[in-house]
């Protein structure tokens, strides 16, 4: 039987040990985790399942450690004597000693031979390793040793190794990993592309090994991770999306970021990656890493063509099943083998079988074959950046970025310089790439479908990032226009920008605050230009993350101060720290959570840490005595979250010891749709309500906003997210002020809705404070007020589009 | 013998103990979330709640079966390491006070001493690993002294918290050697033990529930 603190854990291990004996079942009970998810052991617990295992011939005990240990101990002690003394509690380490055990078992063997058996399972394992590495020292515990065999259908492919890797480096360890079952070299668990060039098929077993303070934990993250196969299993199969209005071709696509475009296409797959001069690894490393990289982007097609076929229709997914049947292709596999075993590099030899056969297909008669070229060299492409775990290149030229879509690392390197504009088949408004190229106003359209693709490179092309339109190959007269409407906003830009700093206030004098968000000192000193009111949310998480320890009140209250010199008096709107389970601090490892948005994020997070929580509050507090400050929680979503944050804040300004600061405010983030239903009772509590309409959508529409395939959900338009603003303004009934900070208050479209639901305040990318200012300028409340009212009973959010476009 | 330790004192040093850990959960889970993971005090107070409720239901009987059933009930849901080694501890207690109505000072100091000895047994831990042990041996060795020195139990027990302090802080620059904060090596040094802080809170509920 075994005994752990986890009955995931022991589930798995038992699943794992179950496979070697298929047809001769040996009976295995669980005592573990004090219920379904709270780990711990129950003695007693541990007492009855001994009982139940025992059919006379005894039992053998196989335990986690710590508690589970002693718990076993006290169990023994539970039990009658004759009982007893029929139980073996097994010293073996539990994975390999329970596989051991259960085949030794199923033989029939009795439960001193099972529990022996069990004990030298470690001998494997210590032999095979050999001198690598040593057993870890009696009692210093600093090493941790531990397999597991991955059941997923692909392997261990990009996602779950991306899965993988997010829980490795989640833990003060040096982790390492490898494929076991070929016998691969050892790579760290860190990497993302050396975990992917193990090669991890269905049914291989990977070996882990960690050293480092938490290095037991880290190895039990991963087996845990492995356990529950990589989080795999959940939104696969039938998922039902209504079916999204059918888009045109190239033509119209979701508007992402405003601006107009001109310029020729570059795909960002034309560029080709440099391949590295290194020599061979040697011919079985080298197929190795082939096998990684053409299952890695198998994946990756089969996610794009199901993504395809659901968006845009079946007949658009085709193109996919031919690139699918390329990396299959005996003829250019066994080119690639040969060349692999001559001694090329993967690499070398993948760019050349490929280009061999292209050069093949570019010289036949028939136009359709001739075509084929350019999908070898795409699919080529595709592996050989797998192969060197290059990402999508950065652009080659400037002109208009067209890609399928846009990581955010691949956002990251936007250059305003060289991207006109940015034309995506896939992805969505509230994707990371959107939000990035808005933020260094790069006109984007994005979900565009698969038709863009295939636009030579080169071809012009003109965009409208604020209406979505996109024109192959315009003719001069429609080239004319785009130059225009691109002239008529550059100076409506200027204007703006030459009364941003004055205030700004509705045709009918109600006065709006427009805030910029901010993420860095830089950023505060942008905001301070652009002609923001006010910093109104100032993201703190650039202070926690990529480090080894959490700054202290000194340190925050430090950086702080710089932001608020930077603003020059404005009001900072300090939030509390907002990370959790999607990115883990490496002081504070977190366990992995099935769906971190839906975990311990926000306030969930701090108050789970309050000393973190209590030194930033403190540090707010300090800077609270020379600067207006109002301090923000997010993710709220009791009234008992906010009770315990003001008394933490109370405490913090006893800490400060100087009283209450005169300008301080506290509000909270308004994300989660319960939160905005229950405003009223949480009125009393706060000065401001600041709705996050990015997560606010995603929660509200059961939409995650980075996924490609629910790009049209997403939206922050949609009726249902609107009700949820229009509650949260009825709720604070003028009691307290109510902001928006998302995505949605750089709409200049929407600021007439949101102004005529009853927001008062908009908080934005700094570039854009100018022009939603001259938006609220433009606004007639009295005239918003009855169309917002209609908004709410609108079908859809491009009914509300036609709505204020009016 | 002035005192007689009966089911009520037993009772009523329970509670006063469920009391001291429901108080004091926040510092014990910050304790432990020094050089251990974080659940110290809450484990203990799911524990300790979960034996206020079963006392309920024995009210009347003896003080071996009040000790049996918390030891039981402990052992059922504490989860961390504290379960076992508490669930022991008092257990061993109930094995030690037998079926007499009232424990006399001496009978109450060998319970004591009896549960002191299941932790040990349980745990493998000595004085000086930073553990439970090394603030309830010093109480149970102060407590047979104070009583052999012929103090009654109300002037023995005070003594026995002051040597459960005294233990308690020493844990402070120690280097764990025992449970998960031994994997910290030296980083475990300058943190109380979170162990030594709780078992001092059951010999400060001994005192004020039995002591008056």
């Amino acid at each position: 039987m075994v005994v752990s603190h986890s009955r995931a854990l022991a589930r798995a291990a038992v699943a794992l040990a179950a496979e070697m004996t298929q047809g001769q079942p040996v009976p295995i009970e669980i005592a573990a985790g004090l219920d379904e998810t709270t780990t711990g052991t129950d003695a007693v617990a541990i007492t009855t399942a001994i009982q139940a295992a025992d059919r006379g011939d005894g039992v053998v005990v196989l335990m986690d450690l710590g508690s589970a240990v002693l718990s076993a101990e006290l169990a023994l002690d539970l039990l009658d004597d004759a009982a007893r003394d029929r139980v073996v509690l097994c010293p073996a380490p539990l994975v390999e000693g329970l596989v051991a055990a259960v085949v030794t078992a199923a033989g029939g063997a009795g439960r001193k031979e099972v529990a022996g058996e069990a004990v030298g399972a470690l001998a494997g394992k210590l032999a095979h390793l050999g001198g690598q590495q040593a057993p870890p020292p009696e009692g210093t515990g600093t090493d941790s040793d531990a397999e597991f065999v991955v059941r997923i259908p692909h392997g261990l492919h990009a996602r779950p190794a991306a899965r993988l890797v997010t829980q490795a480096r989640g833990f003060d360890a040096r982790v390492e990993l490898r494929n076991g079952t070929t016998g691969s070299g050892w790579v760290p668990a860190s990497s993302l592309s050396r975990v992917a060039t193990l090669g991890v098929l269905p049914g291989h077993r990977v070996d882990v090994r960690a050293s480092g303070p938490q290095a037991r934990e880290a190895v039990d993250g991963i087996l845990a991770l492995a356990a529950a196969d990589f989080g795999e299993n959940e939104g696969e199969g039938d998922r039902s999306v209504p079916e999204p209005p059918a888009r045109a071709e190239v033509g119209a696509g979701v508007p992402a970021s405003p601006g107009i475009a001109v310029g020729p296409v570059r795909h960002a797959a034309s560029a080709v990656p440099e391949i590295p001069g290194e020599p061979s690894r040697g011919a079985e490393q080298e197929h190795g890493r082939l096998e990684a990289a053409t299952a890695t982007v198998r994946d990756e097609l089969r996610r794009l063509r199901a993504a395809t076929a659901r968006e845009v229709g079946e007949g658009h997914a085709d193109i996919f099943d031919a690139h699918l049947l390329l990396l299959d292709d005996a003829d250019l596999l066994d080119d690639v083998r040969a060349r692999i075993d001559d001694g090329t590099p993967a690499p070398r030899a993948w760019a050349d079988a490929t280009e061999r056969v292209a050069a093949e297909f570019d010289v036949l008669e028939d136009p359709y074959l001739r075509g084929r070229a350019f999908d070898v060299r795409d699919v080529g492409l595709q592996v050989l950046r797998t192969l060197l775990g290059a990402g999508a290149a950065a652009m080659p030229e400037a002109g208009v970025l067209v890609a399928s879509e846009l990581s955010p690392a691949e956002a990251a390197v936007l250059d305003p310089e060289r991207a006109a504009g940015v034309l995506l088949a896939y992805g969505s408004p509230t994707s990371h790439g959107a939000i990035l190229a808005r933020t260094r106003g790069i006109p984007a359209v994005v979900g565009l479908g698969p038709a863009i693709l295939e636009v030579p490179d080169g071809t012009p092309v003109a965009l409208d990032g604020g209406t979505g339109e996109v024109v192959v190959a315009p003719a001069d007269a429609v080239l004319t226009g785009f130059r225009e409407r691109a002239a008529e906003q550059a100076s409506r830009r200027d204007r703006a920008a030459a009364r941003a700093t004055a205030p700004a206030a509705t045709r009918d004098g109600e006065a709006l605050t427009v805030g910029a968000n901010v993420g860095s000192v830089a950023d505060a000193r942008a905001a301070a230009g652009s002609g923001a009111d006010l910093a109104g949310l100032v993201r703190t998480e650039f202070l926690f993350l990529d480090r080894d320890a959490a700054p202290d009140a000194d340190e925050q209250e430090a950086v702080y101060r710089q932001i608020a010199e930077a603003l020059g008096g404005r009001r900072l709107t300090l939030r509390t720290l907002d990370v959790g389970g999607d990115k883990p601090l490496r002081y504070l490892p977190a366990a992995a959570e099935a769906n971190p948005f839906l975990g311990v994020r926000g306030i969930r997070h701090s108050l789970a840490h309050p000393r973190l929580l209590a030194d930033q509050l403190l540090a707010f507090v300090r800077v609270a005595h020379d600067v207006p400050v109002s301090v923000m929680v997010p993710m709220v979503s009791t009234v008992a979250e906010v009770v315990d944050v003001r008394r933490m804040l109370d405490e913090a300004v006893a800490r400060a010891g100087r009283g209450t600061p005169p300008g301080l405010r506290v509000g909270i983030m308004t994300e989660v749709p319960a939160t905005a239903l229950k405003t009223a009772a949480l009125t009393p509590y706060v000065d401001f309500f600041s709705i996050g309409t990015n997560d606010l959508t995603q929660y509200a529409l059961a939409a995650e906003r980075g996924n490609a395939a629910l790009a049209a959900l997403a939206d922050g338009l949609d009726p249902g997210v609107l009700r949820l603003i229009d509650a949260v303004c009825r709720g604070a009934g003028g009691r307290a002020t109510v902001a928006v900070c998302g995505e949605l208050a750089s709409d200049e479209a929407a600021v007439p809705l949101l102004a005529g639901l009853g927001v008062r305040q908009l908080s934005v990318v700094p570039r854009m404070v100018p022009l939603v200012k001259d938006a609220i300028r433009a606004t007639d409340l009295a005239a918003a007020a009855p169309v917002a009212a209609r908004a709410l009973d609108a079908p859809d959010a491009a009914a509300v589009r036609a709505l204020i476009a009016r | 013998m002035t005192h007689s330790v009966d089911a009520a004192a037993v009772t009523a040093w329970l509670r006063e103990f469920a009391r001291l850990v429901a108080e004091n959960k926040g510092l014990l889970t910050e304790l432990d979330s020094a050089i251990g993971d974080a659940d110290h005090g809450t484990n203990m107070d799911r524990g300790m709640t979960a034996v206020l409720a079963a006392l309920d239901g024995e009210a009347g009987k003896s003080p071996a079966a009040l000790l049996k059933r918390t030891g039981m009930t402990l052992v059922s849901t504490v989860g961390g390491a504290s379960g076992p080694l508490y669930g022991t501890a008092f257990l061993r207690m109930a094995a030690a006070a037998g079926d007499a109505d009232g424990l006399d000072a001496g009978s109450f100091a060998k319970v004591l001493r009896a549960g002191l000895d299941g932790v040990v047994a349980r745990g493998k831990a000595e004085v000086g690993d930073k553990t439970m042990v090394d603030a309830l041996t010093p109480a149970v060795d102060a407590l047979d002294a104070a009583l052999a020195g012929g103090q009654p139990l109300g002037e023995a027990l005070p003594a026995a918290v002051r040597a459960a302090e005294q233990g308690r802080e020493a844990t402070i620059p120690l280097v764990a050697r025992k449970g998960r904060a031994s994997y910290l090596g030296e980083r475990s040094a300058g943190h109380q033990d979170p162990g030594a802080t709780s078992v001092t809170m059951l010999v400060a509920a001994a005192a004020k529930a039995l002591g008056a």
